[in-house]
């Protein structure tokens, strides 16, 4: 029995490189064997996106887009077993996703992700983030909710303040003259189909150019440099089992807080689902207060920050296309945060704040003192990056270890 | 001649940090006096309410006063009458003979409403809402410190109006239980910076006279303060249900899925440890 699962094992093989593709990606692909918590974030984003991705398909068996988009969610929620379960699934999972990817993004600022050789890896990251600032767009305007209703239209004006192209470009998005069924329709075949066939393709390249130049570590130590005689890095463990096992346990502790939030807390006070969310979308009543997810709201508040609207378009574009350029505006010799100068240390940690503070800013209604605080917070985040090249060129460096 | 930077940079950093510093606490501080007014408008802060899912009299006692009084007007337009009736643990029989009455009513059918929306919206001149997700889109605090902050307004349509809700286009169907409530003024303690009574030189408390308090006339209702109170809990009680009618199902679920993965975040993490000898 066994030899002939062996001759069909081999008859496959011989056809489709499985074995060595195995081998190479996960059995035995090496990866460094000192690393910290902050390297779990990659793996985590990968389940949450499967995550997504079953709890998605679930729910397009359930969901109706167009103007009974509302009530087929409360139908979901109410008269379908476990609908309840399979909707907060994907909502968490909104949010955690948008959670890990930041915290990963911080990790390869922290020790230097992005440096040679791994520029396309973190560029394929990059476009991954933007892919799904678009998906959690479209995503949050499919309930069709009074905040999905004003979120989009906030977020499609924006478009509109283009020059020359601007109104009709508008009007081509929406497919209406105002947000409608329409509307609602179209998005959702981007949201289902056409987007997260963008994600997948990304995130296949991501982990093929990873694979490629092979995973960092924190110290920003070359561990390629020293070899055995197989070529095979001495500061290394083969993938499985040593880092499936690692893994395993931040998955485990990532899932226990998934299904804490899940279960218990499932609109996260607000942020996670908004309770304005919770009335039918109506074009005639504006809310209170616009407010997008806490995931988009540093990016809203230097929207606001910005008196004019093309130009406050042009600085929430600008935030997150000056991730791309990163590579080549850091001029350190080192990769990791352990052997860059003060400078360095202290421009992250401003970052830091000015980004958590322009998120905080962006979930609340405006006032002199915020608006001015937002101002100062998205020079900080601005300075960060325009001023990286001349701070780690003139600090002092540490010198790096040769092994891990 | 060479001048010293020094110290023009250091006060720039000292003075630029300290204006940082300003403005990020001011932006926490101003949270309350940012906001337009309390969550509960005119009334200030919410009164707290805690809701009791498993008191099945108090959710039936709900669900009674709100077919009563309630769904004349508001729909619950996502939720079935055969859910309410099993979930409350009322039987079917009972709960259709005696509060539903209506015998075109199927059990599985959604609780529509008995007025037609366009009617209505002639009527009081907006559609009254439905009210299935009302304690999720305001909160079962902002729901229940509503319906007890009715007061006389004769300058309203239906001679009321609401501290939560200012202006608001709902007669207040509940006057007839609670009695006329009005906005009285009353002498109040002074209170002296130092957080305790103001004294005069006798030792006597100052007042000074104070409006905007809700009293209700006596005798004017047919039920006393404390049933009055109850009623509206039992009625908020039932809405924070028909707004998560899986809620308690989907905590007991919690606990074993969270206890699950507790355990497999130990056991993985021991096996880890094991493995991870093979390279220390």
């Amino acid at each position: 029995m066994s030899d002939n699962l062996t001759k069909v094992f081999n008859w496959i093989n011989h056809r489709l490189p499985v074995q060595n593709t195995f081998e190479r990606h996960l059995s035995k692909h090496p990866v460094p064997k000192k690393v910290n918590f902050w390297y779990l974030f990659g793996a985590l984003a990968a389940v949450v996106l499967v995550i997504q991705i079953v709890s998605g398909i679930w729910l397009i068996m359930l969901y109706s887009p167009g103007e009974g988009a509302f009530a087929s969610i409360e139908y979901m929620m109410r008269d379908v077993d476990y609908g309840w379960l399979i909707r907060y699934m994907h909502t968490t999972g909104a949010s955690m996703f948008f959670a890990v990817v930041y915290l990963h993004m911080f990790r390869g600022l922290l020790y230097g992700s992005y440096q040679k050789p791994r520029e396309l890896v973190w560029i394929f990251g990059c476009t991954i983030y933007l892919a799904m600032m678009a998906e959690g767009f479209l995503g949050y305007v499919l309930p069709y909710g009074q905040m999905s209703y004003w979120g989009a239209q906030v977020i499609i004006s924006l478009f509109g303040a283009l020059p020359y192209i601007g109104e009709s470009l508008e009007l081509w998005m929406r497919g209406d003259y105002y947000i409608s069924g329409i509307t609602i329709n179209r998005f959702f075949a981007l949201h289902v189909v056409a987007l997260p066939l963008v994600l997948i393709a990304l995130v296949f390249l991501h982990l093929v150019a990873l694979h490629e130049v092979g995973a960092g570590n924190p110290e920003g130590i070359d561990i390629e440099a020293h070899t055995d005689e197989d070529g095979v890095p001495l500061d290394s463990v083969p993938f499985f089992p040593y880092k499936v096992l690692n893994a395993l346990v931040g998955i485990g502790v990532f899932l226990t807080v998934f299904t804490i939030i899940m279960f218990f807390f499932p609109e996260g006070g607000g942020y996670f689902i908004e309770y304005a969310n919770y009335e039918e979308a109506n074009p005639l009543v504006t809310p209170d207060h616009i407010a997008p997810v806490w995931y988009y709201s540093p990016y809203y508040s230097m929207l606001r920050a910005v008196p004019d609207k093309l130009g406050g378009f042009a600085v929430m574009g600008a935030a997150v296309a000056i991730f791309f350029v990163v590579p080549w505006l850091d001029k350190s010799k080192v990769a990791s945060i352990r052997y860059k100068g003060v400078l360095s240390k202290i421009a992250l940690v401003l970052f830091g704040i000015s980004f958590l503070t322009l998120g905080y800013l962006g979930t609340v209604s405006v006032t002199e003192h915020r608006k001015t605080m937002s101002i100062i917070c998205t020079f900080i985040y601005f300075g960060y990056f325009l001023l990286m090249p001349i701070y780690t060129s003139i600090e002092k460096t540490k010198p790096v270890p040769d092994r891990l | 001649m060479t001048i010293d930077f020094k110290p023009l940079c250091y006060s720039l950093v000292k003075y630029s940090s300290t204006l940082f510093l300003y403005f990020f606490i001011s932006i926490f501080i101003n949270k309350t006096y940012a906001a337009e007014g309390g969550p509960c408008k005119d009334y200030g802060e919410c009164e707290e309410f805690k809701h009791s899912l498993t008191d099945m009299p108090s959710l039936q006692s709900g669900a009674s006063t709100f077919i009563t009084y309630c769904y004349g007007c508001h729909s619950l337009q996502y939720s079935r009458w055969n859910r309410v009736s099993s979930d409350l643990e009322i039987p079917e029989e009972i709960f259709f003979n005696s509060l539903v009455f209506d015998p075109s009513i199927k059990p599985g059918d959604l609780m529509v409403g008995s007025m037609s929306k366009q009617d209505s919206a002639e009527w009081f001149g907006v559609a009254p809402p439905d009210l299935t997700l009302v304690t999720r889109l305001h909160g079962s605090d902002w729901v229940y410190t509503y319906l007890k902050t009715f007061y006389e307004d004769s300058s309203k349509q239906y001679g009321v109006n609401n501290l939560v809700y200012p202006g608001v286009a709902m007669p207040n169907v509940l006057a007839a239980l609670q009695g006329n409530q009005q906005l009285v003024c009353k002498n109040v303690p002074v209170i002296a910076s130092n957080g305790g009574e103001k004294r005069d030189d006798l030792g006597k408390t100052i007042t000074e006279e104070k409006c905007g308090y809700l009293s209700v006339k006596e005798g004017t209702g047919t039920l006393n303060e404390q049933e009055f109170d109850k009623l509206i809990y039992d009625l908020t009680n039932f809405l924070t249900y028909v707004g998560d009618p899986d809620k308690i199902e989907r905590e007991r679920l919690g606990w074993y899925v969270v206890f699950f993965f507790i355990i497999f975040t130990a056991l993985s993490s021991l096996l880890y440890r094991e493995y991870q000898k093979d390279y220390h």
